[in-house]
């Protein structure tokens, strides 16, 4: 949908009348921004602050104690094991990411073409696909451990009984189909999400444009990948940032289906759930330790999504 | 059948059915069954016993009854849980949305000095791990005096909803055609009025959209209400159901019950709304 | 002369006992004690508990909130440190409790309320580790052993084996009839450590290896500690096929549902077997020390967390009067009745007899459950890396001594042996 309005492909290129417009007046703007700026900034700014300013004292608990500079995240590199989880954590967070776009995107994109033409059950689909999304993540994790169930889950009975043991895996159990067997639970979870972003661009494509393809001889493919898969470049971009930041800061899902150390073996770990146990399961010095971490984080997060955002608006204004 | 056809049965006949359609419809058909198997174990399992639960954990129920809803709704105190639950998200949804929209015009419709520094500013909440604020917010609410208030739990819920609301309305408000802005200014409508007049009803799916997305998580969070809120009658439905969960033993099928009461809203509420979201669109672009 | 002095001591200390006693029934007015707790399925029994407390104590009310466990330390952490926190709260054993003490955030109790139904070994539990103040009054106990299904045994014709030979034989026969011989998990790396001291405390020593670790005379690496290790190679083939796969709550269910007729775990499973499997007969046997054990069978054991008071409590003297309550035999009576866990109260006797036969093993067979109560007191834990460990060595991915480093390379980084102190 936020590539709705912009569906029109003989929009005029932004850059020009933004020059052109009427600036409102300082005071104006400072109406239109200021209530959003304060809320955000006295609710979330500060607080983040505040956790970086932490990141550089030793705690006691709760208590702050000393000014200690860097020392906190020279523990995060040094410490064992956290000196071999974190790259291991943050691998596994890429691998996260790569496989949402590829598998979850991917099916959200083929649910959006699929439902975008009239068909029978158009609204069904759309409505079950996003359903997931609705459902608490603890209760996500626990039905799909019950359904991956090596012992007694339905897969793996299905599978059995169908003369296909050998695929009858222990999804969970197993270091080589853990974290694929998270990331496809993940996007069970969150299909709908990028379905209905990609849907709603799809809406706002002017079927003028489809025709005059039809016309000329183009298939349906033809059509998908010279005219509405360009055209979807701004919600890719959208969908991209925003699955990304998903991913770095995973944990419920995670959390809930794996376990707090990602098993097994640390096969499932993931940077979220490395945060939680330096927070909550660690010893005294955890809360500066834990800022730290949530400071590195946040930096490598908001550095690459503003990178990623840029890139994209870069490549939509070449293509209009 | 990639025709809108009302008459099923005629396409049977048709010769012309393309390999395709079939298969895409037997796609759709089969990732739906995969999204309502694990949702029709949830529905089962409130009627039957946790023991039952706990032994056999797949299964259907020996009867249809709905004991566990009655127990969830009455002995849980769902129903005081029900009205925090909405009265918070509803609040802390309408206000975050208000605040964003306004911020999002002024941003996403203009170039001026420090705009893309705000923007940035305001979308980097994005990337913020939603957990790691809660020790120094926890501390600034009880500095404010608003622990275990409703009203501090709405603005710190309305704040984590404005990175994205601005980040996706500032987007739409960027896209829409700059002649509408033009007809109204040459009418001499006040900045005011030209949002609340022209644009504010543009984007009403895309409000619509900010809306719920905002509106599931919050709806669905147990973690801020368990930390900043303290008297159990001010607890929203996923704290109350965090309740089910004991440390060995949790109660699947009252919890399961739970579940399906909070969720029911949401679906209710999805429905009504993507329907608005999807005939606003195609209405707003055809004109 | 002596005894005037005395008796005008007394005297004294009687008056002012007075005053401090009609202080106190003023204050007492209607006082509201909250307690917070992680346990939610205990929610009835304790609110059964503090209704005789609040008919013995007039105008005390106590209230009792539980939380959701997982996230129960930061609820705390937070709950302390401002207002509307609880009067009185439930606290995680020695390490996990050493960082609300050193942010002084509990009342000290030592010298204030009666602790004498403790042993030093319980109270350590609720200790500060730099000041040696007691923070909290103990509630329960915890022990480790082995869970059988009499019903499935008694099919077999089998017995409680009491060498290791006759363990291994019976895993066999159960195996051979069909069944899971060990229905344990290894999906949830928490469960493993205990696994690892249920069955194999007795091969690295148990008490004295564990003194001779505090005094740094040996260390994890010692060639006992990893053979004790190997032990759970051993027994692998016994558990459920792909245990990396099997969650705690599926090993469990392996249990009640009778696919498999032994679970190792600790006897706060007990709750769980009478609430959801009251038709099975569950016994208990200690898991026999496996060849060249240092020790005869053992039984760790864990004090399980304690009562302590709130720093910023408005109620400090109805709040100590609560938590002295409960180290009393009356609240531990009750505790263990309803609750299904051991009372660390002497004086105290389990009704349960598969509890009862926890406490005579204990009692007899004693060994702490060394990795979380001596080594939780810095990050990283012990059994937060030898959990994980044990998962790569069910994989085939690691060896017993490299498991052993990895203990010792973690835990050095903050232990220092009494010796080098």
């Amino acid at each position: 949908m936020t590539a709705l309005p912009n569906a029109n492909p003989d929009a005029k290129p932004r850059r020009t009348w933004r020059k052109n417009a009427m600036m409102p007046s300082v005071p104006t703007i400072a109406l239109f921004i200021l209530p959003a700026f304060v809320l955000y900034t006295v609710f979330m700014v500060y607080p983040l602050v505040q956790a970086l300013i932490f990141s550089t004292f030793e705690f006691n608990g709760l208590v702050r104690g000393d000014f200690v500079g860097l020392q906190n995240f020279q523990q995060l590199f040094s410490r064992y094991p956290l000196n071999e989880q974190l790259p291991r954590a943050f691998g596994h967070n890429v691998a996260f990411f790569l496989g949402t776009m590829a598998i979850q995107n991917t099916a959200g994109l083929l649910f959006a073409v699929l439902l975008h033409k009239p068909r029978l059950g158009k609204r069904f689909f759309r409505t079950v696909f996003t359903m997931p999304y609705l459902i608490s993540p603890i209760v996500v994790g626990y039905l799909w451990r019950l359904m991956l169930n090596p012992l007694f889950g339905p897969i793996n009975n299905t599978l059995k009984s169908i003369g296909l043991s050998d695929l009858a895996k222990p999804w969970l159990g197993d270091p080589a189909t853990a974290l694929p067997t998270v990331i496809l639970v993940n996007a069970w979870m969150w299909v709908g999400f990028p379905m209905l972003l990609f849907g709603a661009g799809l809406a706002g494509i002017e079927e003028d444009l489809r025709e005059a393809a039809r016309i000329d001889g183009a298939s349906n493919w033809g059509i998908f990948q010279h005219i509405e898969f360009p055209l979807l470049t701004p919600v890719i971009g959208i969908v991209t940032v925003l699955t990304f930041i998903g991913n770095f800061n995973a944990f419920g899902v995670v959390w809930s289906l794996a376990g707090v150390d990602g098993p097994p073996a640390g096969a499932t770990d993931v940077l979220g759930l490395v945060f939680y146990r330096t927070a909550f399961d660690g010893g005294s010095d955890a809360f500066g330790l834990a800022s730290a971490l949530a400071v590195l984080m946040f930096l490598f997060i908001f550095t690459v999504s503003v990178g990623v955002q840029t890139w994209f608006r870069r490549l939509e204004d070449r293509m209009q | 059948m990639s025709t809108a056809n009302p008459s099923q049965n005629r396409s049977f006949h048709l010769p012309r059915i393309s390999f395709a359609s079939v298969g895409s419809n037997g796609m759709l058909i089969i990732y739906a069954i995969i999204v309502l198997l694990p949702l029709f174990i949830v529905v089962t399992n409130t009627m039957r016993p946790t023991r039952e639960i706990y032994r056999v954990p797949v299964a259907l129920p020996a009867s249809i009854n709905f004991d566990s809803y009655v127990i969830a709704w009455n002995e849980a105190d769902f129903s005081t849980y029900f009205m925090n639950s909405l009265v918070i998200t509803l609040s802390s949804v309408v206000l975050g949305t208000s605040v964003s929209a306004l911020a999002a015009y002024i941003l996403g419709r203009y170039n001026f000095p420090g705009g893309r520094i705000l923007s940035s500013f305001f979308v980097a909440g994005l990337t913020l791990p939603f957990r790691l604020a809660i020790v120094p917010l926890f501390l600034l609410l009880n500095s404010l005096g608003l622990i275990d208030n409703r009203l501090g739990l709405i603005l710190v819920y309305a704040a984590t909803g404005i990175p994205f609301s601005v980040f996706i309305l500032s987007s739409f408000f960027r896209q829409l055609p700059q002649e509408l802005t033009e007809a109204a200014r040459i009418d001499g409508a006040q900045e005011f009025t030209i949002f609340g007049r022209v644009m504010l009803p543009l984007v009403r799916p895309a409000l619509a959209t900010v809306a719920i997305f905002q509106f599931v998580p919050l709806w669905n969070d147990f973690f801020f209400p368990l930390v900043l809120l303290r008297s159990t009658d001010k607890w929203t439905l996923p704290v109350g159901m965090t309740r089910f969960f004991g440390e060995f033993q949790t109660d699947w099928s009252t919890l399961f019950a739970g579940l399906v009461i909070t969720t029911l809203p949401l679906i209710i509420l999805f429905l009504s709304a993507t329907e608005q979201i999807i005939t606003g669109l195609t209405a707003g672009v055809r004109k | 002369m002596k005894s005037r002095t005395r008796f005008a001591a007394t005297s004294l200390l009687a008056v002012l006992l007075l005053a401090l006693v009609g202080s106190l029934a003023l204050a007492q007015d209607e006082v509201t004690l909250t307690v917070w707790s992680w346990r939610t399925e205990d929610e009835d029994a304790y609110n059964e508990i503090f209704d005789v407390y609040e008919a013995a104590n007039p105008g005390v009310t106590v209230e009792f909130v539980p939380f959701v466990a997982t996230d129960y330390n930061n609820i705390l952490a937070t709950g302390l440190t401002g207002e509307g926190g609880p009067d009185v709260a439930q606290l995680r054993a020695y390490g996990g409790v050493q960082a609300l003490i050193e942010a002084g955030q509990l009342l000290p109790l030592d010298g204030e309320v009666d602790l004498s139904g403790f042993t030093d070994a319980i109270l350590k539990g609720a200790t500060g580790r730099e000041d040696g103040h007691v923070y909290g009054v103990p509630f329960g106990v915890q022990a480790l052993g082995a869970f059988y299904n009499v019903g499935i045994f008694e099919e077999l014709g089998l017995s409680e084996p009491e060498t290791w030979d006759e363990f291994i034989a019976a895993l066999d026969t159960i195996a051979g009839a069909g069944y899971i011989a060990i229905g344990n998990p290894a999906l949830d790396s928490w469960m493993l450590p205990i696994l690892h001291d249920a069955v194999a405390a007795p091969r690295y020593g148990g008490p004295e290896f564990e003194a001779a670790v505090l005094a740094g005379e040996t260390d994890f690496t010692d060639e006992n500690y990893v053979a004790s290790i190997a032990v759970l190679q051993d027994l692998q083939p016994y558990l459920p096929p792909d245990v990396t796969g099997v969650a705690y709550n599926d090993a469990r269910t392996l249990f009640i549902s009778g696919l498999s007729p032994i679970f190792i775990g600790g006897s706060f499973e007990i709750g769980f077997w009478k609430s959801e499997a009251p038709d099975i007969e569950v016994g208990m046997f200690m898991v026999p020390p496996p060849p060249d054990s240092l020790t005869g069978p053992l039984v760790p054991s864990w004090m399980d967390g304690s009562y302590g008071v709130n720093a910023l409590t408005e109620h400090p003297e109805e709040a100590k009067a609560l938590v002295e309550w409960m180290g009393s035999v009356e609240f531990g009576q009750m505790f263990t009745d309803k609750i299904n866990q051991l009372s660390p109260v002497a004086g105290t006797e389990p009704t349960d007899p598969l509890l009862a036969e926890f406490a005579t093993a204990m009692m007899e067979n004693p060994a702490a459950y060394m990795l979380l109560v001596d080594f939780r007191y810095g990050d990283p834990t012990g059994t937060n890396i030898l959990g994980p460990e044990i998962q790569r060595l069910f994989l085939g991915e690691t060896t017993p001594e490299e498991i052993a480093d990895a203990l010792q390379t973690g835990i050095a980084q903050w232990f220092t042996p009494a010796e080098a102190e």
